[in-house]
């Protein structure tokens, strides 16, 4: 009886809800909304003219202006940038020295001097610390300098500025123009660029943001791109020119990510992510003087270490593995040696080899050690008379001698060409990709996010191969 | 790789891609064919054509084999089959050679227009698909939810009266509210109303709406009425019409004593060194957006102006209760103000 009684009400209240109709729960929260608004204005006073500060307005007018806009943009981006590729050069090589030239060898012999056998020393120095080592060396003073930078000009209150300069680029690729900022933050790092992606507050956006933030070359893949147009792009010119001409290639390089980047964002807004909600609003703050110490010990703590702490408990195993592959022996060859032989093939196909594409593979935790991982692979298989031996990263001091190991490995411009185009479409470092499935906490989105660069970059090498040998 | 050459590889390479592009391009691809194949089976066909008579029945046409075969994407064969099936469980008969629907059939149509509409107002409200993509889904979803799934959607959404059409949505008892009001072209001169209902097929001319963007729920008010065209006022803006489109639009007239605001124009339309206030955010923006805008301080009363042009047009920054917040053209449009 009583039971009844309560279904009747329940069945009255929705008959009487749908006879309200649609509208009215919309006019009442409405209705909420301007009472409250209308109490706010008569109880809570504010001096009226603060957040307008003439100079704040007059900020806004000049760097949103159709003339000086973009050029502000662009001159502060490269800055940025500049600033961290050459500041990171003295104490990267600083680090490299401490941690590879002195602790290495001193480990070596201290392990020699316990008497441990060549295997464990070899695994745990050669392989693990090592890995480690060179992590830590590339990664963390790009970072260290990128970060707060970074982080300052967030804290001002630019960087919304640049989201509204853009959106309307960003808009026509299915896109929120914060992801201008996003895409900005990865060129210092993709999985820092992909934590950033927490500002964008549209789901569809959000996701297409982090989906395609591989597409910014991060700091562990800028050295790749210099080192290797200065050997092979910077030689095809006159010696007066080559500098500038393998400035121009890596910049290029850079700009077809972004071209990747609209393409795929358009892509995926139009295919597998039309169904996911869209809101758009972009919240213009106040202009403030950055709290210095403040921000640069936030992004000393939050962002760069946080990064770097993931990149080497990555690295490590990394480190392990690429030491046992080139030790442990099936037949008389390496496992190293085996894999490359078996991947020869298909790398000709893309204009790579397979000492790079196993690079690659073994070298998903950090895309920092690639290059040495390919001079160490390269020597293996060549024989060359460099290096540490099977299984110990090396990178050569002399441009000129790096250059020797790579051709002796059968590189040519079209190699190099191919290597700088996969070395921006390949999948995420490990450390972005447990990033991206943190942030989306989706199996399915991390795959695709993995997956979708790397088949990219097969068929552009691909193309780019069988058209420069038709050429030439 | 003695048999390698470019050319053979990049034959290949294009052929396969080509392949994949035939197979899976959207909607027309061999693979999305099959698949439908496959799947439309006895209940789809049944439920399209107990669905086809309602439509006709409601709109006083009569329907006989022919008419029907010709509406529905189906083989001959398997309409044949699916009329027999409905005639023996007396959901349809036969009154020479018309078709016609019996209580039980019309009862389960009506079912079958309930789920279409709720899932049109779920994809409206819950998801990011294009308005255009709407009627398409909710084709192919209505056969698939079952009797407690659509209670469960129809209480997800707070039991709405109407999709977002504008089509009111019949309830569980087959109840449905009217629809106010009568198709455009039948206004005079003069006459003021509100936008009731758009009707979404065929697409045609439903996308000629949306390209016009004329919002349900907005007031209009006739200035032209011909044979060749229906020219009428909203929200600020002019808007053209051909009358075989306009007869999609049904309007409500006002009645006299309702007060009307006027000058009533939308906040895309604000110019800069112009200040206005809200009136209120169209019935256009729904769900999370319309939630989101809300949040932000647009709301009645609020007064709001330019803060900021955008170098590329659009999004522009308006300066709402303190705050400058960029909103992008088509959100503006939806926002209704009255300039001061």
């Amino acid at each position: 009886m009583k039971q009844n009684n309560i279904d009747h009400i329940i069945e009255l209240s929705n008959e009487l809800r749908w006879q309200i109709g649609d509208e009215f729960h919309d006019n009442l929260t409405e209705s909420i909304y301007a009472d409250a608004a209308d109490i706010v204005k008569d109880t809570v006073r504010s001096k009226d003219s603060e957040r307008r500060f003439r100079l704040d307005a007059k900020i806004d007018k000049i760097v949103t202006s159709k003339r000086f806009g973009f050029p502000i943009m662009f001159l502060i981006l490269g800055t940025v940038l500049w600033l961290t590729i050459q500041g990171a050069n003295y104490p990267s090589s600083l680090l490299a020295n401490l941690l590879l030239d002195i602790i290495h060898p001193a480990l070596k012999s201290g392990a020699a001097g316990l008497g441990m056998p060549w295997w464990l020393d070899g695994f745990l120095i050669d392989g693990v610390y090592l890995a480690v080592a060179w992590v830590i060396a590339v990664m963390l003073p790009p970072m260290a300098i990128f970060f707060p930078m970074f982080t300052l000009l967030e804290d001002f209150g630019y960087l919304p500025r640049v989201a509204f300069n853009l959106d309307a680029l960003f808009n026509k690729s299915g896109a929120h123009g914060k992801q201008a900022l996003t895409m900005s933050m990865g060129f210092g790092c993709n999985a820092a660029g992909v934590v950033a992606t927490r500002i964008i507050d549209s789901p569809r956006e959000r996701l297409i943001a982090i989906l395609t933030n591989n597409f910014s070359l991060c700091n562990g893949r800028w050295p790749t791109q210099i080192l290797i147009a200065t050997i092979f792009i910077g030689a095809v010119v006159p010696k007066s020119l080559s500098s500038f001409v393998s400035l121009l290639a890596v910049i290029g390089v850079a700009v077809l990510g972004m071209v990747f980047m609209f393409g795929v964002s358009w892509g995926l807004s139009k295919t597998v992510l039309k169904g996911e909600v869209s809101t758009f609003n972009l919240e213009l703050p106040p202009y403030r003087p950055p709290r210095f110490w403040k921000t640069i010990y936030t992004s000393l703590i939050d962002r760069t270490l946080i990064v770097l702490w993931r990149a080497i408990v990555f690295a490590a195993p990394a480190g392990a593995v690429i030491w046992l592959i080139s030790n442990i022996h099936i037949g008389n060859e390496s496992i190293a040696a085996w894999a490359i032989h078996s991947m020869d093939g298909f790398g000709f196909l893309l204009g790579l080899n397979g000492v790079i594409l196993l690079a690659y593979i073994v070298a998903i935790p950090a895309n920092e050690i690639v290059i040495p991982t390919i001079l160490m692979l390269t020597v293996l298989v060549t024989g060359v008379g460099v290096g540490e031996g099977a299984g110990v990263m090396f990178e050569l001091d002399s441009i000129n001698a790096t250059a020797d190991v790579l051709k002796a490995g059968g590189w040519t411009l079209l190699t190099a060409i191919n290597l700088m185009l996969f070395s921006l479409l390949h999948n995420p470092c490990s450390t972005t990709i447990y990033t991206i499935y943190k942030e989306t906490n989706s199996v399915k989105w991390t795959v695709v996010a993995s997956v979708m660069p790397v088949i990219l970059g097969f068929i552009v090498t691909f193309l780019v191969a069988q058209l420069w040998r038709l050429m030439f | 790789m003695h048999t390698y050459n470019p050319i053979s590889a990049l034959l290949v390479f294009f052929s396969i891609g080509a392949l994949l592009y035939f197979l899976f391009r959207p909607s027309k691809g061999w693979y999305w064919i099959l698949k439908n194949q496959l799947t439309s089976n006895e209940k789809t066909i049944i439920e399209d054509v107990l669905k086809q008579l309602y439509h006709f029945e409601n709109s006083n046409n009569k329907v006989d084999m022919k008419t029907l075969v010709h509406m529905l994407s189906f083989s001959n064969k398997k309409i044949v089959d699916a009329i027999n099936i409905m005639t023996v469980n007396n959901l349809i008969y036969f009154e020479s050679d018309i078709l016609k629907l019996t209580e039980k059939g019309r009862e389960y149509a009506l079912r079958i227009v309930r789920v279409h509409r709720l899932w049109e107002r779920y994809l409206a409200e819950k998801t990011g698909f294009h308005k255009i993509e709407w009627h398409d889904r909710a084709e192919s979803m209505e056969h698939r939810l079952n009797h407690d799934e659509v209670e469960e959607l129809s209480r997800h959404l707070g039991h709405p009266k109407f999709d977002p059409h504008g089509d009111p949505i019949p309830t569980k008892t087959g109840k449905m509210a009217q629809v106010k009001g009568v198709e455009l072209p039948l206004l005079q001169v003069g006459a003021m109303g509100r936008i009731t209902h758009i009707e979404d097929e065929p697409e045609v001319i439903y996308k000629q709406i949306l390209a016009e963007n004329i919002h349900i729920g907005s007031l209009i008010k006739v200035v032209e009425n011909n044979v060749t065209r229906i020219v009428f006022l909203s929200e600020g803006e002019e808007f053209k019409l051909a009358p075989i489109v306009a007869a999609n639009l049904t309007v409500a007239p006002l009645e006299k004593e309702i007060l009307v605001e006027d000058n009533v124009t939308r906040l895309s339309s604000l110019t800069e060194n112009e200040t206005a206030k809200i009136i209120g955010i169209s019935r256009e923006s729904r769900g999370e957006s319309r939630r989101r805008l809300l949040d932000l301080g647009f709301v009645k009363g609020a007064q709001v102006s330019i803060d900021l042009v955008n170098p590329l047009g659009e999004p522009n920054a308006y300066l709402i209760k303190g705050t400058s917040i960029a909103l992008r053209n088509d959100q503006a449009a939806k926002i209704l103000i009255k300039k001061d």
